[in-house]
Formats: C-alpha cells, sequence, structure tokens
C-alpha cells in the first residue's frame, strides 16, 4: 500500500515535470507565453504575501511598491552601472527587503489594522515618488533598455526561453518557502498568528518574527520585481500602483491564505481571467471581478486550497466511512505508525 | 512673498478641503468603531452620491432641495444595501476577509460608475450664484464656508445624538460590546444596520458638498479614501474626534505644503504626515493607548 | 535548599483597585508551591506579574536571584521560566506534536540561510527538537495524538498541551494558572501524576488552583491569598487548620479545612 502511493507520488512529479518542460512547445504562441511568464512573476510576488498574511496574519497592502523596488533597482543597476542579470538578481531582493524592514519597524508593534493603513501610505508614497523624481527613476517615461538575462552562449530574451528561468526562479521561491514554513521560524510566525502572548511566553519574540516576515515578504516581492525589469526590458511607474497590490492580495484570498500551491494558483488564475474575459470592455470586467471578490469572501473564505480540501476530505469520507472519526488522529508517519501498533 | 490675504485664503480652502476629510473620517471611524472594520469602500460613499446629484442637477434638471433630498434617500438604501450585502454575510469573520470584500465592493461601484456616468469628468451646479464672498476681508468661494458650516453642524448634531438620545446610547453600547447590548435587549443587528446608513449619509452630504468645487469622475473615490485614511490614523483609528481634527489637519496642512513646498507633492505630504504620525504618536492625537499585549 | 523565586512587597494597582497587595514569598526549588485564595483574591494578577505579563505597582520579583522587571516576556522564558494560561492558548492551526516544537523555540539557533540551504546544523537541531518533543509527548501520555491539529483536543487534553509545551525546554520553575480547571475526575488524576513526575525531575511547580484535593494532595507548602494580601503561608496540614484561611473560605470551602 505505501509503496503503491509512493510511487504513484513519483509518477505525479514526473508528470508534472515533463508538461513544465514542454510547455513552450505546447502553447507556441508568443503572447500566451508571454502571459504565463507575467503568472508566474505574480506567483513570486504573491508567495511573499503568503508569508506575512497567510504565516504571520499580518495585511501587507504594498507589495506593489516592493515589487517596482525590485524592478527599479535591478533597472538602475543594469542601465547605469552595467550590472548584468544575475548580479542584480542578489541585489534586489535584499534591496526591497530592507525597505521592508524600515517600514517594518515603525509599525508592526501595532495591530494589523495600522499596519493595513501604513503600507497603503508607503505604496503611494513610493509610487509618487517614483513618477515624480523623474532624474532618478525616469518620471512617466520610465526606464528602457534593460538587457536580457544572460547564461554562457544561452540568452533568455525570448518569452519561451525566460519561462524556464523564471520557472527556476518560481521553483526555488516556492521551495524555499516550504523550508521557511516547516522550520523553527515558520513555527514561530504561525504561533505569532495564532496567539501572539502564548508565544511570547513560549520564548518567541513576536516583533521580531513579525520584521523578518515583513522582511522576507518585500524581498520576495523584490524578486519578482527584478524578473519582470528583465522580462520587460523596461519599467515605468503606472505599473506598480496601488491597484496591483490590491490584485495580489485577492490572488492570495482566491488561492488559499497560508498554501504555497494555493498563492501560485491564484496568480495565476487572476493573471488569465482577465485575458480570457477581454471580450468583455474593461470596466465591466472590472465590475464582475469586484462582485466574484466579494462572492469568494463569503462562499469561499479559505479559497481554491480550502474548497480542495474539503472535497478531498468528503471524498475519503465517502470512501471510507471510519476514516471519519479518525480524521483528528495521525494518518500516516512515524507517530501513527506506533500509535497503530497498540 | 510671504502676505497675509493669500495664507487666509490658503487656510480658508485648506479648512474647506479638510472638513471633506473629516466628514469621511467620521464615516470610516464610525464604521470601525461599530463593527471593527476597514471600509475600503468609504470614497466610493462619497464618489455615487456625487454621481447622483449631478445628474438629477444638470440631466434632469430638478431643483436643489429635491436634488440633495432625493440623492440622501437613495443612500439610504445604498447605505443598507451595502450592510446587507458586503458586511453582514461576512460578521465574525477575520478583519482582513471582510476588508477584501470591501474592496471588492470598491471596484464594483467605481467600475459600474464608469459604465454608467461615462469617463468625463462632471460638475454640478453650485447653489450659490457668486463666484466668491468676502469674508472678513479675505475672498472665498460660499461653497466654502458652506462646507465648514456643514461639519459644524454635523458635530454638533451627533453630539447630541450620540449623547442625548437613547438611539445613539443604543449605537455606542453595540460599538462598545455587542454581546453586552445583546443581552440587554439592544436590537443588535438594525442598530449596526443604522449606524451603516448614517455612515452612508455622511458619505452623501460629502459628495453633495463636493460636487460643485470638485471633478466628479469614477475613481474620485480613491484618492479621498486614502487621505480619509490618512485623517483617521493621524487623529487615532476609532476616534470620533480624532477623524474631525485629523481631516481639518490633513486638510490644512496638505494645502500648505503644495502652496509653500511643492505642488507635485501635493499627495505625499498626507502620507509623510501619516508616516511620522505613525513614527511619533502611533495611536493618533486622540486614540487610547494601544495595547501591544493581548 | 536554595531559593528560585523571592517576591518582595509585591503590589498592583488597577485603577483604584489594589490587586496584590504587598505580598512577600519565596519558593524554594524543587518545591510544589500551590497559591490559592477564593475568586477575585489576586492570584492570576500575581502569576501575570511573575510572569511579565504586567507590570507591578510596587515591590521586587528576583527569578534566581535576578530581577525580572523590565524584562520582555520571551527573555524570562530563556532565563528558565515558563508557564500556562488559565483558559488553554495553544497555536490551534499547527499540529499537537508542532505546539510542544514551539516550546523548544528558545533552544534553536537556525538561520535563515541554514534554514532554507538544509544546512547541517539546521537538520540536527529539528531532528534533536522532533525527538524532545516526541518524548515530552509521550511523557504527558498525548503521544498518540502527535499528528493532530491542537484544535482538535478535548479541553483536558489541550490543558495537557500547554504544560508539555511549557515543560519541553526544560524550565527551572514552572507556572501554572488553574491546571485542573475544566478537567474531569479522572484527568485531574492524571494531572496530580503528571506534576509529581515533573517535580521528580527536578522542576520547580508554582501553581494557582481551585481543586482543595489536587491542592492539598501534592503541594509541599501553600500560600493563601485574600483580597490581594497573603494572609497564610506553610504545609497543607497547618493551612487546612489555620482560622484566618478558615475564615476567608467560609461557607464555601469550609468543609475542606
Amino acid at each position: 500500500m505505501r509503496v503503491k502511493r509512493f510511487s504513484l507520488r513519483i509518477l505525479f512529479y514526473l508528470a508534472a515535470a515533463i508538461v513544465l518542460v514542454a510547455l513552450p512547445s505546447l502553447v507556441r504562441s508568443n503572447y500566451w507565453l508571454g502571459t504565463i511568464d507575467l503568472a508566474i512573476i505574480y506567483s513570486i510576488a504573491v508567495l511573499g504575501l503568503n508569508i506575512v498574511l497567510g504565516l504571520t496574519g499580518q495585511l501587507n497592502i504594498a507589495q506593489a511598491a516592493f515589487w517596482g523596488i525590485g524592478a527599479y533597482t535591478a533597472a538602475l543597476l543594469n542601465t547605469r552601472l552595467g550590472w548584468p542579470f544575475w548580479a542584480t538578481l542578489l541585489a534586489a531582493p535584499p534591496m526591497a527587503g530592507a525597505f521592508g524592514v524600515m517600514l517594518g519597524f515603525p509599525t508592526l508593534r501595532l495591530s494589523g489594522r495600522y499596519l493595513a493603513l501604513a503600507t497603503i501610505g508607503f505604496g503611494i508614497i513610493i509610487n509618487l515618488i517614483l513618477h515624480n523624481w523623474k532624474e532618478f527613476t525616469g518620471g512617466a517615461d520610465g526606464i528602457p533598455g534593460i538587457a536580457s538575462p544572460v547564461l554562457g552562449p544561452f540568452k533568455f530574451s525570448t518569452n519561451a526561453s525566460f519561462y524556464y528561468l523564471g520557472l527556476a526562479c518560481l521553483i526555488i521561491a516556492a521551495l524555499a518557502q516550504l523550508k521557511i514554513k516547516n522550520s523553527r521560524m515558520g513555527r514561530a510566525f504561525q504561533a505569532v498568528k495564532e496567539n501572539e502572548l502564548a508565544a511570547e511566553l513560549s520564548g518567541v519574540n513576536a516583533f521580531k518574527y513579525r520584521v523578518i516576515a515583513f522582511a522576507l515578504c518585500s524581498a520576495y516581492g523584490g524578486l519578482a520585481g527584478q524578473l519582470f525589469a528583465h522580462r520587460t526590458k523596461f519599467v515605468s511607474a503606472e505599473t506598480f500602483f496601488i491597484d496591483m497590490s490590491i490584485l495580489f492580495i485577492c490572488m492570495l484570498m482566491i488561492g488559499g491564505v497560508g498554501s504555497i500551491a494555493g498563492a501560485i494558483v491564484g496568480a495565476s488564475l487572476l493573471t488569465f481571467i482577465p485575458e480570457w474575459l477581454r471580450f468583455l470592455q474593461g470596466p465591466w470586467a472590472m465590475a464582475i471581478f469586484g462582485l466574484a471578490i466579494i462572492f469568494m469572501m463569503v462562499f469561499m473564505p479559505d479559497g481554491l486550497a480550502g474548497l480542495t480540501r474539503s472535497i478531498v476530505q468528503r471524498i475519503a469520507a465517502r470512501i471510507n466511512p471510519d476514516g471519519q472519526e479518525a480524521a483528528g488522529r495521525p494518518s500516516s508517519g512515524r507517530i501513527g505508525a506506533t500509535g497503530e501498533g497498540k | 512673498m510671504f502676505d497675509v490675504t493669500t495664507f487666509a485664503q490658503l487656510f480658508v480652502t485648506g479648512l474647506a478641503m479638510g472638513s471633506i476629510y473629516a466628514l469621511v473620517a467620521l464615516s470610516f471611524a464610525l464604521l470601525y468603531k461599530a463593527v471593527g472594520i476597514l471600509n475600503f469602500a468609504v470614497g466610493e460613499f462619497v464618489m455615487v452620491p456625487g454621481f447622483i446629484s449631478v445628474v438629477l442637477l444638470t440631466t434632469l434638471k430638478v431643483p436643489f432641495l429635491w436634488a440633495y433630498l432625493v440623492t440622501l434617500g437613495l443612500m439610504v438604501f445604498f447605505g443598507a444595501v451595502f450592510q446587507r450585502t458586503v458586511y453582514h454575510p461576512l460578521r465574525g469573520r477575520p478583519f482582513v476577509t471582510v476588508l477584501v470584500s470591501t474592496i471588492g465592493a470598491s471596484l464594483f461601484l467605481r467600475n459600474t460608475s464608469l459604465l454608467t456616468f461615462g469617463a468625463d469628468p462632471r460638475v454640478s451646479p453650485g447653489l450659490f450664484t457668486a463666484k466668491t464672498v468676502s469674508f472678513f476681508g479675505v475672498f472665498v468661494p460660499p461653497q466654502y464656508l458652506l462646507i465648514i458650516a456643514t461639519l459644524i453642524v454635523l458635530v454638533v448634531f451627533q453630539y447630541l445624538l450620540f449623547e442625548k438620545t437613547l438611539l445613539g446610547k443604543k449605537m455606542q453600547a453595540t460599538a462598545q460590546d455587542r454581546d453586552m447590548a445583546r443581552l440587554l435587549g439592544i436590537p443588535v443587528d438594525t442598530i449596526i444596520l443604522i449606524t451603516f446608513i448614517y455612515a452612508s449619509l455622511l458619505g452623501g452630504i460629502s459628495g453633495i458638498l463636493l460636487a460643485p468645487v470638485f471633478y466628479v469622475t469614477a475613481d474620485m473615490g480613491f484618492m479621498i479614501a486614502l487621505k480619509a485614511f490618512a485623517s483617521s490614523i493621524a487623529g487615532g483609528l476609532g476616534s470620533i474626534p480624532g477623524a474631525i481634527v485629523g481631516g481639518l489637519f490633513i486638510g490644512v496642512v496638505e494645502l500648505f505644503c503644495a502652496a509653500y513646498i511643492s505642488a507635485t507633492y501635493k499627495d505625499v505630504f498626507a502620507f509623510v504626515i501619516l508616516i511620522a504620525v505613525l513614527l511619533l504618536r502611533p495611536q493618533g492625537f486622540f486614540g487610547e493607548k494601544i495595547a501591544e499585549k493581548a | 535548599m536554595k531559593t528560585i523565586l523571592e517576591i518582595q512587597g509585591l503590589t498592583k494597582w488597577f485603577g483604584g483597585l489594589v490587586a496584590v497587595d504587598n505580598v512577600s514569598l519565596s519558593i524554594r526549588e524543587g518545591e510544589i508551591r500551590a497559591l490559592i485564595g477564593p475568586n477575585g483574591s489576586g492570584k492570576s494578577t500575581l502569576l501575570n506579574l511573575v510572569s511579565g505579563v504586567y507590570a507591578p505597582t510596587d515591590g521586587r520579583i528576583l527569578f534566581k536571584g535576578q530581577s525580572v522587571l523590565n524584562k520582555r516576556p520571551h527573555l524570562l522564558v530563556e532565563e528558565g521560566m515558563k508557564r500556562t494560561f488559565q483558559n488553554a492558548r495553544l497555536f490551534s492551526g499547527l499540529t499537537v506534536l508542532q505546539n510542544v516544537m514551539v516550546g523548544l523555540h528558545g533552544q534553536t539557533r537556525g538561520g535563515l540561510f541554514g534554514i532554507v540551504f538544509s544546512l547541517p546544523g539546521v537538520k540536527e537541531e529539528e531532528k534533536l527538537i522532533f525527538c524532545k518533543a516526541e518524548e515530552m509527548l509521550e511523557f504527558v501520555g498525548l503521544h498518540e495524538l502527535a499528528n493532530a491539529p491542537a484544535k482538535n483536543l478535548p479541553y483536558g487534553q489541550q490543558r495537557l498541551l500547554e504544560v508539555a509545551r511549557a515543560l519541553v525546554s526544560g524550565p527551572d520553575l514552572l507556572l501554572l494558572d488553574e491546571p485542573a480547571a475544566g478537567m474531569n475526575p479522572s484527568e485531574t488524576s492524571q494531572l496530580m501524576r503528571l506534576l509529581e513526575k515533573i517535580r521528580n525531575r527536578g522542576t520547580t511547580i508554582f501553581l494557582v488552583e481551585h481543586d482543595m484535593n489536587l491542592v492539598m494532595e501534592i503541594s509541599d507548602s501553600i500560600t493563601v491569598l485574600n483580597f490581594g494580601k497573603s494572609i497564610a503561608q506553610g504545609p497543607p496540614a497547618e493551612i487546612q487548620n489555620n482560622e484566618g484561611v478558615i475564615e476567608a473560605y467560609l461557607g464555601k470551602r469550609a468543609r475542606y479545612a
């Protein structure tokens, strides 16, 4: 039984890997490949948000600003100082992370509602600076001429080639988050979210972990921005407006707050849905989108991840009616084995 | 460069804009206090009545009194519908869920307004024919004086409502402890509904007052909401006097900064104030001491 | 025997009410000390003062000879003082095992880099606290539920889990706020055995408790609070016959006295 399940899992990963590698030749359309690239970039930004909202339960309505900080850091370093992709890759996330710490320090001691409002203010300030500090950021004209990534003989200039680079970054970002989630740090984040006082009295410095989570979130945003800058080869302030911050939050809520897979699925869905809704005029699509958000919050508060979980549970209960009682009991793993042995 | 008349004119203009911010911040603070939600659609609470009054006055040529009464009547309905659809099904859920729901409402209202009223900025005719009136030697548009006067009247009205009437006391009790209020036999759901309607009416009054001096567009709510957030934080989140003082403060400071420092960064100053307040006095001017621990 | 906790002239005012009034007591290493008193006598407040949740109005608290004033709770924890709450405050989204592992947070050092790259040190550390947490669950008798979400536990077991979370880091002083509240008789006697086992490991226990059977059976000495004042102190047999205590409890708890 266990061997069968194990090989099934390997088979699943193998199939997924083949599909992911073959995707560019399956899709072919350059336009849709570009959209997939964008979905990958958004997924990384939303994964960042998942650390703050999903793990520590705080709301950051400035992820677009951190995304922008990453993008402008990469753009400026590349166009002014000639730093290649790999160098800006190392510079942009820490830069965004540093801004995150700067914003987090004064606000993270307060209740989450203050943070929510303060991040909006921060997002607006960053956006206005990007818009108006013309000598530095190019103002509304933005910064053109950002170089494509190059690795030895390979140049990631097409949507298809950039896809592999982006996918690698996304997989690394997701795996890193998985590691974090299941580490002492991830447990500390969740402890702070669930009960701050109990966390403190278990030896967790709640404020410190809030700041770390916030820095990680903005660093993910910075990474997404860096990729974005090198993919579109052009950045301008409009892209990094608060609308995008809100869209990132919606992506996470729809995918399922706290779920890594949910963050990626949510980001991808909300990248593609507006494209599919193109036959509708802009405002129509956005109005429907607004309504859909309210419906989602009312009927699917845990997003697609929560929905999937409850469906799986229901199916499991139907297949194995006794399983329901065992829901609270260990289902697998070392500890379960000793329990069953009794 | 500096002269007293310009200064006074700027001050009155700032107070007028600040009064609008104060009214909107009041609407925002009321809902925060009563049900603990951050209403991101508060800007649309101003934009929608703005459009309704413009359409009634210009397209349908309804007389002022009726136009304003119909607008406010529709806002009663609007507040009730908003409470029933955006808040009520989500009561008791985490604040982020309700917040995102109000974001959805904001998107919906903004875009349906765009579809209904078009993208052209609209201005409503004012009550007054005179462009400016002399007020202690300072020439100001009469509409500005009306806005400031309305704020004063509303503040007095609200004080009387909360302190002198049974309904006001019930609203306060519900805001402080909903379960206790329910045990005391207060119809909590109805009181919350009334609070939403009142918040919506405050937005309605702001929209009506703003329409003659400010372009009405589908996107106007966004900036107004942001200023209301900044005002609320400056005054102290959930504090009623804080919302009023915070609004006036932001309105005046913003205008002076725009006039004497940089017009380009006019909108930044509100948020610089916001961040400064968070750094120096996070609970705001009037906020209670924030408990750090549970 | 050495003194582990020394309280001198401790006073706490809430507005115009005095919750703890000039209380002094000292707890020896290795003893089980119970703090009893009628409802509202200031027991929980005293515990909150000792654990750094509230700041006292006046007085001194010395833990291992050092003042605990102005120390954030998580720092006291590092020095070996842990506590539980009157109403179990678990991390309900985490599993039973993960809850206990959070209790070991202070004993791990892994940084972001080590975690993301699974450096050997971090892996080892994680394995170590995993084993320690498992052992602790075995010790309190919750090992079969290790992978269940903490929120699924019945109330009595939630209290046990809280004790496990506090105990796992091997504190020198364990503060328990009404550990038996909401437990049925069999759970209470299980708890009593557990507390004795904990004492035998060398951990000092300072507990607030209403269940007089439990208190009289396991405590080495008892402090009685009434209206915030300490009115009696001594071994169980002495407290049972103390007139001041009988008076304080008169009617309600007279039968125990």
